[in-house]
C-alpha cells in the first residue's frame, strides 16, 4: 500500500507520465468494453432490458467519455509529460507532484463521471455529457465540467512552466503543437459546457457543435500530430523532413479547424453563411493534413522496411495511413452534396472510429510502447503480445469502419428510396452484428495490451540501465 | 529569440478569438428567428418529459429535424420552431425515425406500450425497452412526445409538385379514371388496403383508427371535391407525412393507384354527412350501423380551415 501511494504521489522524474499511462489504459479497456456492450444492444435488444443503467442511452455517453476523456486525453497527457521535458531539456516536469495530483484528480473525475452518467445525470450534449450535477440552494452546478477544466489548466500550467524553465531555448514543433492544444482546449471546453449562458435552440446547437468539432480539431488532432512529430524522427533516426511544412501545418490548423463545427448540422435551418464558412474551412483542412502527412512520410523515407521489426513504428505508420483516410473522408463528407446523402447514417459513426480509434489511439499506442520502457526502465514484457495487440486492433477497426460505411450507404439508399426509417432499420441488423464482432477483436486486443503493460510495470527490473537504443526497437 | 515566440503566440490567440467571435458570438447575436406556432412553451409536466428524453439518451437514436429530402418525415422545420429548445435535441444518428412530427401520430397508450416493449408494437425493432420508467415518468415522456410538431402547419393549400403532375400526365391514359368500371376496380383495392383505416365507406373510422391520434381522412367531406386527379394520385402515392397514412407508391402498382383515384373521386358528397359519431369507431361485425346516425352539419366545413387534411385540425382541438 505504502509503495503504491509513494508511486502515485511521487516526485521522481517521469512518474506522472507513467501513472497517467497506466490509468489511461484502464479507461481504454473499460471504455471499449462499454462500447461493445452498447453495440450488442443493437443485436439482442432485450438481453439486458429493464436495467436502467445498462440501457443504450446510458451506455453510449459512458463509452464516449470513457474513451475520449478517460483514455485518449489521459494518454495525451502521459505523452506530453514525457515529451515536453525531453524537448525542453529538463529531467522531468516542472512539478512531478503536481502532475501526479492532476492524474489523481482526473481519475476521480472519471470515476464520478461514469457513475453519474450511468445513473442518468447527463448534460445531453454530444461529447459534453459529463455533468455531475449538484444542487446548492436554487442553483445547480455541474462539478465534473469544472473538474475537467481544472485538470486541463493544471496540465497547461505544468507544461508551460516546464518549457519555460527548460534549458533548450529553441522550441521543436511538438512543443508548439502541445502548447497550442493546451491553450485551445480549455477555452473550447468552457464554451462547449457553458452552463452559465442560456442560448435559444439553434444557437445552442451552433455553439454545441463548435465544441463538438473542436474537441477533435483543437485537441485530439493537434495533440496527436505533436506526438507524431516527436516520434517519427525518433523511430526512424531520420531528421524531420521539413520544419517549414510543419509550421505551415500548425498555422493552417489554427486557422481552418476551429470554424468547421456547423458542418455537423448542415441541413438544419441555421444561417446559410455559417454553413458556408464551415464547408469552406472543412475543405481547406486538406492543407494542414497534406503538409503533415507529407512531412511524416518523407521523414520515413528509406526506413519503411524497419516497420517489420519495430512494433511502435507499425502503430505509427498505420495510424498515419488512417489519418490520411480520415482526412480525405472528412472534407469529402462536409461538402453539401455528399453530406446530404450520408448525414444521420452509420457512415458518420464509422468516420468517428476511423479518426479516434484508428488514428489517434494508434498514435498513443505507438507512443506508449516507446515511452513505457524509458519511464520504467524495463523492456516491454512481451513483444508477441504487442504484435497481437497490433493485429487485433488493426483488423478490428478495418472491419468496423468498412462495415459501418457500407451500413451507412445502405441506410441512406433505403431512405432515399422512400422506405420509412422504422421499416428499413431491420436491414441494418447484420451490419450491427459485424460491428459487434469487430468490437470483440478490438476489446480483446486492448485486454492483451493492458496485460502487457501492467506486467511490464509491475514486474521487477531486469537490469539497472536499459541498453542504449535511440529508436527503441529493442525495447519491444 | 523568445520574443519571436511571444509575437507568434499572440497571433495564435488573436486568430482564435476572431474565430470564436465569428462562429459563436456573431450567430448568437444576429441570428434571432421569430418563434413559429410549432415553437412550444413546455408546461412543467412536458418539461419533465423532455428531461427524461434527454436522460435516457433518446436523442442518440432519434433526430428532431426534417430535411428537405426526408419525404416521409412530415413538414419541414423552420428556424423559429426551436426557440424554446434548450439544450437542443437535434441529434446526429437516425437509427430510429425522426420525431419532429410525432405528436398526434399515435395515441398515448400506443406510445406507452411501445416504450415498455417496442418489439410488441413493431416486430424486429431494435429500440431499447424502457420498461423501467415509472408510470409517472411514462406519462411525462408521452406528454412531451405529443407536443412535438403539433403546431407545425403548412401555410395553405398544397398542390401536387410539378414532378408528380408530370408523372400523372404520363400515365393517366392507362386508366380512364372517370369510368365506373375503374371506380369499381378501385373499390376492391380500397377494401383490401384502406378500409381498415379509412372505413368501408371512406368515413375515416375504420377499426384501426382507434389507435390513431391523427385520424384517417374522411373522404365524404365536400372539401375533397376540390381535389384534382393528380392530387389524389399524389396523396395515395406519397402518403401523408407525419401521420400513419402509408406511402402506397412503395407497394401498389401505378395502375392500381389510378383505380384508387377513380374510386376516391366518387366519395366526396355535396354536403357533409356527419354527426357526433363520425369518429366513433366502425364495428367490424356491423359496418353499416353508422348509417342511421348521419346528420348534415354545415359548419363542419368551416372548422376544417386547413385544406391540407384533417389531421392538423384534430391536433388543434386536442
Ligand atoms: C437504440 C436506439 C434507440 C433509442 C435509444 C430510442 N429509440 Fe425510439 N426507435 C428506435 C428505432 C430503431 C425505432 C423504429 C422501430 C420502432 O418503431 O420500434 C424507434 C421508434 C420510436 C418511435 C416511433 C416512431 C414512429 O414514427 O413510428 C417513438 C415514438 C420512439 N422511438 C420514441 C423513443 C423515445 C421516447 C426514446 C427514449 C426514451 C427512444 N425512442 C429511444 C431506436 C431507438
Ligand atoms: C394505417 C392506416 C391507413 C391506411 C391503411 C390507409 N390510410 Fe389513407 N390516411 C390515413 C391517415 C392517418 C391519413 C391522414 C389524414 C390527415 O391528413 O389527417 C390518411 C390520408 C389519406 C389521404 C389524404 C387525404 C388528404 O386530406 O389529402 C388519402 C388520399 C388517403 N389517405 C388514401 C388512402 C388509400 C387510397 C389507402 C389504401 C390504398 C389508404 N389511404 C390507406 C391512414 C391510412
Ligand atoms: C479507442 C477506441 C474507440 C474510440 C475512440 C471510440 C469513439 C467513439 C465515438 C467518438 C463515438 C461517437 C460517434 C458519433 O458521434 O457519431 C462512438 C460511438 C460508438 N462506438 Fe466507439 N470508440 C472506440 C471503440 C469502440 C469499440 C471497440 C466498440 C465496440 C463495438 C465501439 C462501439 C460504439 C458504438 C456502438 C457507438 C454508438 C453508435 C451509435 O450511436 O449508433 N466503439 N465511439
Amino acid at each position: 500500500m505504502e509503495r503504491i501511494l509513494s508511486a502515485i504521489f511521487s516526485r521522481e522524474p517521469y512518474s506522472a507520465s507513467r501513472n497517467f499511462l497506466i490509468t489511461a489504459i484502464f479507461w481504454l479497456v473499460l471504455g471499449t468494453s462499454v462500447g461493445l456492450l452498447a453495440s450488442m444492444q443493437f443485436d439482442t435488444p432485450d438481453a439486458l432490458s429493464g436495467i436502467a443503467q445498462l440501457s443504450f442511452g446510458r451506455l453510449r455517453p459512458v463509452h464516449i467519455n470513457g474513451v475520449l476523456i478517460g483514455w485518449l486525453s489521459m494518454g495525451y497527457a502521459a505523452c506530453m509529460f514525457y515529451i515536453i521535458p525531453v524537448l525542453a531539456g529538463r529531467k522531468g516536469l516542472w512539478s512531478e507532484l503536481l502532475g501526479n495530483w492532476t492524474m489523481v484528480l482526473w481519475n476521480l473525475a472519471m470515476v464520478a463521471g461514469v457513475l453519474t452518467l450511468l445513473n442518468g445525470d447527463t448534460e445531453a450534449r454530444e461529447y459534453a455529457e459529463l455533468a455531475g450535477t449538484i444542487h446548492i440552494g436554487g442553483a445547480s452546478i455541474q462539478i465534473l465540467d469544472w473538474a475537467v477544466l481544472v485538470v486541463l489548466l493544471l496540465l497547461g500550467v505544468n507544461a508551460w512552466m516546464t518549457v519555460m524553465t527548460g534549458t533548450e531555448k529553441k522550441w521543436y514543433v511538438s512543443i508548439w503543437y502541445f502548447l497550442g492544444a493546451l491553450f485551445w482546449f480549455p477555452i473550447v471546453y468552457i464554451i462547449g459546457n457553458r452552463a452559465f449562458v442560456h442560448l435559444d435552440g439553434l444557437n445552442d446547437a451552433i455553439t454545441g457543435w463548435f465544441y463538438g468539432h473542436n474537441i477533435l480539431g483543437m485537441w485530439f488532432t493537434v495533440g496527436g500530430i505533436g506526438i507524431m512529430y516527436y516520434l517519427i524522427p525518433k523511430f526512424t533516426g531520420n531528421p524531420l523532413y521539413s520544419h517549414t511544412l510543419s509550421m505551415i501545418g500548425f498555422w493552417t490548423i489554427g486557422m481552418f479547424y476551429a470554424p468547421t463545427g456547423t458542418h455537423h448540422i448542415l441541413q438544419s435551418p441555421v444561417p446559410e453563411w455559417l454553413k458556408s464558412v464551415a464547408v469552406i474551412s472543412s475543405i481547406f483542412l486538406l492543407v494542414p493534413v497534406l503538409t503533415v502527412l507529407t512531412n511524416f512520410f518523407m521523414t520515413l523515407k528509406g526506413k519503411w522496411s524497419t516497420a517489420a521489426d519495430h512494433v511502435p513504428l507499425r502503430f505509427a505508420i498505420s495510424g498515419g495511413i488512417a489519418y490520411l483516410l480520415t482526412c480525405i473522408q472528412g472534407p469529402f463528407q462536409a461538402t453539401r452534396s455528399v453530406n446530404w446523402y450520408i448525414h444521420f447514417t452509420n457512415w458518420v459513426v464509422g468516420h468517428a472510429h476511423l479518426a479516434l480509434l484508428a488514428t489517434f489511439s494508434f498514435f498513443v499506442f505507438a507512443a506508449s510502447y516507446y515511452i513505457i520502457p524509458r519511464v520504467t526502465g524495463r523492456k516491454m514484457y512481451s513483444k508477441r503480445l504487442a504484435v497481437w495487440h497490433f493485429w487485433l486492433t488493426l483488423y478490428g477497426w478495418i472491419i468496423m469502419v468498412v462495415d459501418l460505411v457500407i451500413a451507412g450507404l445502405v441506410q441512406s439508399a433505403g431512405w432515399h428510396h422512400g422506405i420509412p426509417v422504422d421499416q428499413w432499420v431491420i436491414e441494418l441488423v447484420p451490419y450491427w452484428w459485424i460491428r459487434s464482432f469487430s468490437g470483440v477483436l478490438i476489446v480483446l486486443g486492448q485486454i492483451l495490451y493492458m496485460f502487457n503493460v501492467y506486467k511490464t510495470v509491475f514486474s521487477p527490473r531486469q537490469c539497472e540501465e536499459l541498453p542504449h537504443s535511440p529508436t527503441g526497437i529493442i525495447y519491444v | 529569440m523568445r520574443i519571436n515566440y511571444f509575437v507568434a503566440g499572440g497571433f495564435v490567440v488573436l486568430i482564435f478569438l476572431v474565430i470564436i467571435f465569428v462562429t459563436t458570438v456573431l450567430p448568437a447575436s444576429t441570428f434571432r428567428p421569430v418563434p413559429t406556432p410549432a415553437a412550444h412553451q413546455y408546461t412543467p409536466k412536458e418539461l419533465a418529459g423532455r428531461n427524461i428524453y434527454r436522460r435516457e439518451g433518446c436523442f442518440y437514436c432519434h433526430t428532431q429535424f426534417v430535411r428537405y429530402q426526408d419525404r416521409g418525415g412530415g413538414e419541414m422545420v423552420l428556424a423559429g420552431d426551436y426557440m424554446f429548445e434548450t439544450p437542443h435535441l437535434l441529434g446526429t444518428e437516425r437509427t430510429g425515425p425522426d420525431l419532429s412530427n410525432i405528436g398526434g401520430k399515435y395515441a398515448d397508450e400506443w406510445h406507452k406500450a411501445h416504450h415498455r416493449n417496442p418489439r410488441k408494437m413493431k416486430p424486429g425493432s431494435i429500440m431499447p425497452s424502457f420498461s423501467y420508467l415509472s408510470d409517472k415518468e411514462m406519462d411525462e415522456l408521452v406528454a412531451y412526445l405529443q407536443t412535438l410538431g403539433a403546431g407545425r402547419k403548412l401555410p395553405g393549400w398544397v398542390a401536387p409538385p410539378q414532378e408528380m403532375r408530370d408523372e400523372y400526365d404520363a400515365i393517366k391514359s392507362h386508366v380512364n379514371v372517370n369510368s365506373s368500371a375503374a371506380a369499381n376496380a378501385g373499390r376492391g383495392i380500397f377494401m383490401q388496403n384502406c378500409a381498415a383505416c379509412h372505413g368501408i365507406r371512406g368515413l375515416g373510422n375504420g377499426p384501426i383508427s382507434l389507435t390513431m391520434e391523427k385520424k384517417p381522412a374522411n373522404f365524404t367531406r365536400p372539401f375533397y371535391k376540390n381535389y384534382s386527379d393528380a392530387m389524389w394520385y399524389w396523396r395515395v402515392k406519397e402518403g401523408v407525412p407525419g401521420t400513419r397514412m402509408p406511402r402506397w407508391g412503395q407497394s401498389l402498382g401505378k395502375e392500381q393507384m389510378l383505380y384508387l383515384v377513380a374510386f376516391l373521386k366518387t366519395l366526396p358528397q355535396d354536403s357533409q354527412p356527419a354527426g357526433a359519431e363520425i369518429h366513433s369507431i366502425e364495428q367490424v361485425d356491423d359496418p353499416f350501423a353508422l348509417d342511421t346516425n348521419f346528420k348534415t352539419i354545415d359548419n363542419m366545413m368551416k372548422t376544417s380551415g386547413n385544406p391540407y387534411g384533417t389531421s392538423r385540425n384534430l391536433g388543434e382541438s386536442r
